[in-house]
């Protein structure tokens, strides 16, 4: 299917619902009394933050509480900007681009220190709350006349005075403020535009991605993503969002103040979210709606209730609706509704399923007719060692494999096996040695960039995006090589195909069967046209006679690239018939033909637990 | 795959067209219930079937409640004997009160909504400055009269705004002289770090200059920090006479508890424009607070037979535990204030009751704290100053009143009546 | 010399305090992997539980431990009827704390009032050199050490706590040896709400005691956990060691601002370099 006939059928739906939003926001702020128009302007710019937040944690697996800094500091360059720049511009939309701006450079900021520093989740909430209250303290000092950026006083804790409201108009025309209802109007338009544009970037192969390493960030690492570039860019395209919504807001109070740094906003804005449904786009409109309303009408009364009646309306969803309300009605609604449906395929034909024909099919494998090195040496481990703590799991071991071939790593459990794939894959940094790939040393590369030069690990456990269908964890696969959708669709089809895999392409890739599962990955492996394949344990779980048909898929592998497996499956090991390397207690052990190795007596004592004899 | 990928786009095609329609439907359910709600609002001028709309924005919820719930009290108060003496212009005052649930946010939407909607004769509110400056700007765009009722750093100047709270001029222009006077000449200012507290130490200094004191030491405590131990510190080795503190809310209240606690307070006094009102002396057990000097227009114990029957009333309906603040007595005046306007005036009308409180020599009302007279030109009150001393009792015994106290700053920079156009906050 | 002895109790009071507001956290967020947003209101609790049972004329000391034991069931209550329909969803926590925080804030404020009346500190002071100290500030670094060994033998020295410690380390496992995890968590979690009322009662006497008292620490309390990481003991003891000094020093030094400022960008920096926190790297468990 090409490119341009699935856009021609997509976009009419988007379009259909964009013009749907500007019609209502027309609509609604014609309607709308001046006071009404006012709130919803609030709650559209509240719901463009919530959005952000959905965007960056729903969808890229980003918790920040930082989103409400990004908020604040478009709020205060709004301010500045609109400050010193109406008197000469006369509008402030360009003031309004700037805390778009900043909020993206602010974003592109903290996103890199953290992004950068392969910091986990938690420290990655810690830290963004830590940079928010930095803020709210230093922007609470800066009372003192001599803070100032160029005629807009900072104004310490008491906030801006004087931010002028959204206004158009031309260089040397008369500036004219919106009215309340036009606000309005034109804030819907912009968070509609944003809300449909976050839509379609999902779709696109950047939010495909996104999604992708939230589900599981080590595979898309493994594949070749540069996965801190990724998030950094979700980070500042989150931080844009939030950015102009902040700019917004201070127009529409024609004020800001620290207040916005607090913790309060920040955990609003993950409450938001959590009630509206954490990866649904509406749901961050609803969620605000839905709180603001209640809390506003709470306030009206000057009750004391307000705080009991929220928080229990808080529980109350935690519990009945878990998965937040937008996401819970629309199943609801599709249980309700006729209409075309998605189900799994009942076909479960798996007993036919299987790479039957990857001898035959193996030659189509390459995209590119040169795949695979086919030198002499195509990735050597010099010295290569690792220590964990005071425990060394691996002993300066030296080998050297072909371009071409099979090659086999046994040894029992703790023997330095896995230690060993981890150090070649990038996964851990060794202690001593180094690794050279092509003649060049990948020592201190990063596993994306190691992927991306030719290294593809099939994990122990499958790694797999479990959550999305087999379909869909090719095509990342596809994409991750080609760098083009449409040819990424069809190599993903191909590789299917071959795996054969075709009937079960839109099952989720959790309930395939185990054996399944193993052929998804080594197929996601292929699909990146490595160099080198390590394959970790292929046919762990798998049926003799899913073994033998992973043996000859493994097989032809090793006709294009070098294949290094690590086996415990003695049977799977001498149907290869390929050179063995023996691990043991961290090194390197023996070497030779399977038969070979059976012929050595300290071998069966290392497998029975028996003390080997001392020598060599 | 042809038929999946099909299927899915049929799907999303749906999914879009049920968006669509949910987008349009929901527009629609908002109009539909808003156009209900907002119909009936009240007129211009505030006045309702034979009432007069009031508004009053104040923290009833969230952690400023430590002064809003005194404010609210005094608000319900101050409407209720208004109305009990037959309201204004011979109409009753209908109160419209919002909680602004300590969320600068929430104090301009109620502030659009009144202003908006509602449009009621006048709007009281506003604890912290941040929150007056959030609802200033749009009670002056949208021509609604604005009291603000709590004390502040000063400066405001602003012809739709009226100020009924003390400011740094008044409490330290007797405060200062007096620590000086009765308790020595090195001061020591331990102030919150935030426009209050920026402000009001630069007038500490000036006062320390003018009366022959010194400050040997000005320290700034961010508003969310508890901990004091360096700040005692700092005063073992500077070794003060007087501590001038300029500390607020409830994280702040460990100072005085450490200070209590390591025992400086033989060695050295406190005197405070600050201390009592979130109630300190009643969070702090009386040894605790033993010796601190304050200065308020206000003190519950002042003894006129206004501010009697005002205490009387006022435990009799928020309890016998309770303590009048001067918070509570700053709204209570602002609305009396208001209304003595609107009688004189003659009407609600914002433009008439702003002329009829720059007349002359302004209105003046008898308040609990004393006579109170709204200045014309600086919009601000002069009013009594009292110095007091913490009791046994977690109060504030009288030592001494000054009568009359003008905001001078206020009236030196802020002309209103000549220059009616200003709209700033000015700062020393 | 009294210089000294001035800044080294400054610094021990300082880390004293964030030992007393986070181990509570940290037992909870450590050993559950909860966000719990309740922890401030958790603190208010234990002291306005001291308030009331010092008001009821009971000495402080016999107060704080039955403040102490009320948040345990307080903590027992929570979990049996919100915190267990929640395990494994940790957004879901942090959503339904923050609303039970909500709840009891209020709830105080209807009980309490807005303000209340504090308790005194239940000693004297004592001078050294220019300086003198209040010795109750001085028994806080008692009080802290002692707290942290209660946590360190409850989850070394007992059936339970070795149980609750098997249970994080590896819940499969544990549910396959027989372990009731149900009643681990159960008690975890009240054991954590327990140490928070501690923190609370402990630090009724030299704060102001008020419904939003909690919302004060808050901050503070999880940047100590994070930045202390997964051993629940060390890493709190090692975080609020480091944060604690380094504030106080910097606060002495310079200013209180800049003793605020310097544990937020010392939190950031710790946790870029080491972002499982201090204990991370040190193969310990507790």
């Amino acid at each position: 299917m090409s490119a341009a006939l699935s856009l021609g059928r997509r976009v009419p739906g988007e379009v259909l619902v964009l013009a749907a939003i500007v019609l209502a926001a027309i609509l609604v702020s014609s309607l709308a009394s001046e006071f009404q128009a006012n709130e919803w302007t609030l709650w559209v710019l509240y719901g463009l933050l919530a959005l952000s937040f959905t965007f960056i944690w729903g969808h890229g697996g980003i918790f920040s509480f930082g989103q409400a800094a990004f908020f604040g500091l478009g709020g205060y360059a709004y301010s500045v900007a609109a400050i010193n720049l109406l008197p000469h511009t006369n509008e402030t939309i360009t003031a309004l681009l700037t805390g778009a701006l900043v909020g993206a450079i602010a974003a592109g900021l903290v996103g890199y220190f953290i992004f950068y520093g392969d910091v986990n989740d938690v420290a990655v909430a810690i830290i963004t709350l830590a940079f928010s209250l930095v803020l709210l303290t230093v922007m609470s000092g800066t009372a003192d006349p001599k803070y100032h950026i160029g005629t807009a006083q900072l104004g310490g804790y008491n906030g801006m005075v004087g931010v002028p409201p959204i206004t158009v108009g031309l260089p040397g025309g008369t500036p004219m403020a919106l009215s309340q209802q036009s606000t309005l109007e034109l804030f819907a338009i912009v968070a509609g535009a944003i809300a449909v544009g976050v839509h379609v970037l999902l779709r696109r192969p950047f939010g495909r991605v996104v999604a992708a390493l939230r589900v599981n960030e080590l595979r898309t690492l493994l594949l070749g993503f540069d996965v801190r570039r990724y998030k950094l860019a979700t980070f500042m395209l989150g931080g844009a969002i939030a950015g102009l919504a902040g700019a917004g807001y201070a127009a529409w109070g024609i004020f800001i103040s620290p207040a916005v740094f607090g913790l309060q906003q920040a955990a609003f804005v993950a409450i938001w979210v959590l009630l509206g449904g954490r990866t649904s786009l509406l749901g961050a409109f609803v969620g605000v709606v839905l709180v603001e309303e209640l809390t506003s009408k709470l306030g009206g009364n000057a009750g004391d209730s307000t705080p009991i009646v929220l928080g229990a309306v808080l529980i109350a969803v935690v519990l009945l609706l878990p998965a937040g309300i937008v996401p819970t009605l629309q199943r609801w609604g599709r249980r309700l509704l006729p209409g075309p449906r998605e189900r799994p395929s009942p076909a479960r034909a798996s007993e036919r399923t299987g790479p039957e024909n990857a001898q035959a099919a193996a030659p189509v494998l390459a995209s590119e007719a040169a795949w695979g090195a086919g030198g002499e040496e195509v990735l050597r481990a010099d010295e290569l060692g690792k220590r964990f703590g005071g425990v060394r799991a691996l002993d300066r071991v030296s080998v050297d494999f072909p371009g071409r071939g099979l090659s086999c790593l046994i040894g029992p459990n703790g023997a330095g096996k896995s230690t060993f794939f981890h150090l070649l894959s990038g996964r851990h940094r060794p202690s001593t040695g180094e690794v050279v790939l092509d003649g060049r040393r990948i020592t201190s590369w990063r596993p994306d960039r190691r992927a991306r030069a030719g290294l593809g690990i099939k994990l122990q456990v499958p790694s797999l995006y479990h959550e999305l269908s087999a379909s869909e964890n090719m095509w990342l696969a596809a994409y991750a090589r080609t760098r083009s959708a449409s040819r990424a669709d069809r190599r993903a089809a191909e590789m299917l195909d071959w795996l054969g895999l075709a009937e079960r392409a839109a099952d989720p890739a959790s309930v395939l069967s185990h054996g399944q599962q193993q052929w998804l990955e080594i197929g996601m492996v292929v699909a990146t046209e490595p160099k080198v394949i390590l394959l970790d344990e292929p046919t762990a779980g798998m049926s003799p006679e899913e073994t033998q048909k992973t043996a000859r898929l493994v097989t032809a592998l090793a006709e294009q690239a070098a294949v290094i497996v690590v086996e415990h499956d003695m049977d799977f090991v001498r149907e290869l018939d390929a050179p063995v390397m023996m691990f043991h207690e961290g090194s390197l052990f023996a070497h030779g033909s399977i038969s070979e190795l059976r012929e050595d007596e300290r071998i069966l004592d290392i497998y029975l637990g028996r003390p080997v004899g001392v020598e060599g | 795959m042809h038929d999946s990928r099909s299927t899915i786009n049929r799907r999303t095609r749906w999914a879009s067209a049920l968006t669509a329609l949910t987008v349009i439907a929901l527009a629609l359910g908002l109009t539909a219930c808003g156009g209900s709600s907002g119909g009936g609002s009240a007129s211009d001028g505030g006045s309702e079937g034979g009432e007069i709309v009031v508004g009053s924005l104040l923290d009833t919820t969230g952690p400023l409640n430590i002064y809003g719930k005194e404010m609210t009290n005094a608000t319900q108060m101050a409407i209720d004997d208004i109305n009990a003496n037959g309201g204004v212009l011979g109409e009753k005052l209908k109160l419209d009160a919002f909680d602004t649930q300590s969320d600068d946010t929430k104090y301009t939407q109620y502030a659009n909504q009144l202003a908006l909607q509602d449009h009621p004769a006048v709007v009281m509110g506003g604890i912290t400055s941040a929150s007056r400056e959030a609802i200033r700007p749009i009670f002056d765009r949208n021509k609604i009269l604005y009291f603000y009722n709590e004390q502040y750093e000063g400066g405001v100047c602003d012809a739709n705004t009226f100020n009924t709270g003390v400011v740094p001029s008044q409490q330290l222009a007797a405060l200062i002289p007096w620590a000086i006077e009765n308790v020595g000449p090195k001061l020591y200012v331990v102030a919150a770090e935030y426009n209050y507290g920026e402000i009001s130490a630069d007038w500490v200094k000036k006062y320390a200059e003018e009366n022959g004191g010194t400050v040997v030491g000005t320290e700034f405590v961010p508003l969310e920090s508890s901990d004091f131990s360096s700040v005692i510190s700092h005063l073992q080795t500077t070794k003060p006479d007087a501590v001038v503190s300029l500390l607020v809310g409830g994280e702040h209240i460990p100072f005085y508890r450490t200070f209590n606690a390591t025992g400086l307070n033989s060695e050295m006094k406190i005197v405070s424009p600050t201390f009592g009102l979130g109630n300190e002396q009643v969070v702090l057990p009386a040894n605790e607070s033993k010796e601190i000097t304050v200065a308020y227009p206000y003190i519950e114990s002042l003894e006129n037979p206004v501010n009697k029957k005002f205490v009387q009333e006022y435990k009799k309906r928020f309890g016998a535990n309770a303590y009048v603040t001067d918070s509570a007595v700053t709204v209570w005046n602002g609305w009396h204030l208001w209304a003595e306007a609107v009688e004189k005036a003659g009407s609600t009308d914002r433009e008439a009751v702003i002329d009829a409180l720059q007349e002359g020599e302004g209105i003046s009302f008898d308040s609990p704290s004393g006579k109170v007279t709204m200045d014309p030109g600086s919009h601000h009150v002069t009013q009594d100053i009292s110095i007091a001393k913490t009791n046994d009792k977690h109060g504030f015994t009288v030592i001494s009143t000054k009568e009359d106290v003008p905001p001078s700053y206020e009236d030196e920079v802020c002309d209103l009546v000549k220059d009616p156009s200003t709209n700033q906050q000015f700062t020393p | 010399m009294d210089q000294l002895v001035n800044t080294l109790l400054g610094i021990l009071t300082s880390v004293s305090i964030l030992v007393l507001i986070s181990i509570g956290l940290a037992v909870i967020f450590g050993m559950m992997k909860i966000i719990n947003f309740a922890h401030g209101t958790f603190l208010m609790l234990g002291a306005f539980f001291t308030v009331t049972a010092v008001r009821a004329g009971l000495d402080f000391w016999p107060a704080a431990v039955i403040a102490t034991l009320a948040m345990g069931v307080v903590g027992l209550i929570v979990e049996r009827l919100l915190i267990r329909h929640l395990y494994g969803r940790l957004e879901a926590t942090m959503l339904a704390t923050f609303g039970l925080a909500l709840i009891l804030e209020q709830v105080a404020v209807l009980i309490w009032g807005t303000s209340s009346t504090g308790i005194s500190a239940p000693l004297s002071n004592f001078r050294v050199g220019r300086f003198s100290f209040s010795e109750y500030e001085v028994s806080l670094i008692a009080i802290a050490a002692l707290l942290l060994l209660l946590a360190y033998l409850v989850f070394t020295r007992t059936r339970f706590g070795i149980m609750a410690r098997a249970t994080t380390q590896n819940p499969e496992m544990a549910s396959a040896l027989g372990i009731n995890a149900r009643g681990i968590n159960m008690g975890t979690f009240a054991f954590g709400a327990a140490l928070a009322g501690a923190g609370g009662a402990a630090l009724a006497p030299i704060t102001a005691v008020s419904p939003s008292m909690g919302a004060g620490y808050i901050a503070n309390a999880f940047m100590t956990v994070v930045v202390g990481g997964p051993a629940v003991v060390t890493g709190t003891s090692l975080s609020a060691g480091l944060l604690g000094s380094v504030q106080r020093l910097v606060s002495e030094k310079t200013s209180l601002v800049l003793g605020a400022l310097s544990v937020l960008v010392l939190a950031i920096v710790i946790l870029r370099l080491m972002p499982e926190g201090i204990s991370g790297r040190l193969r310990r468990t507790l």
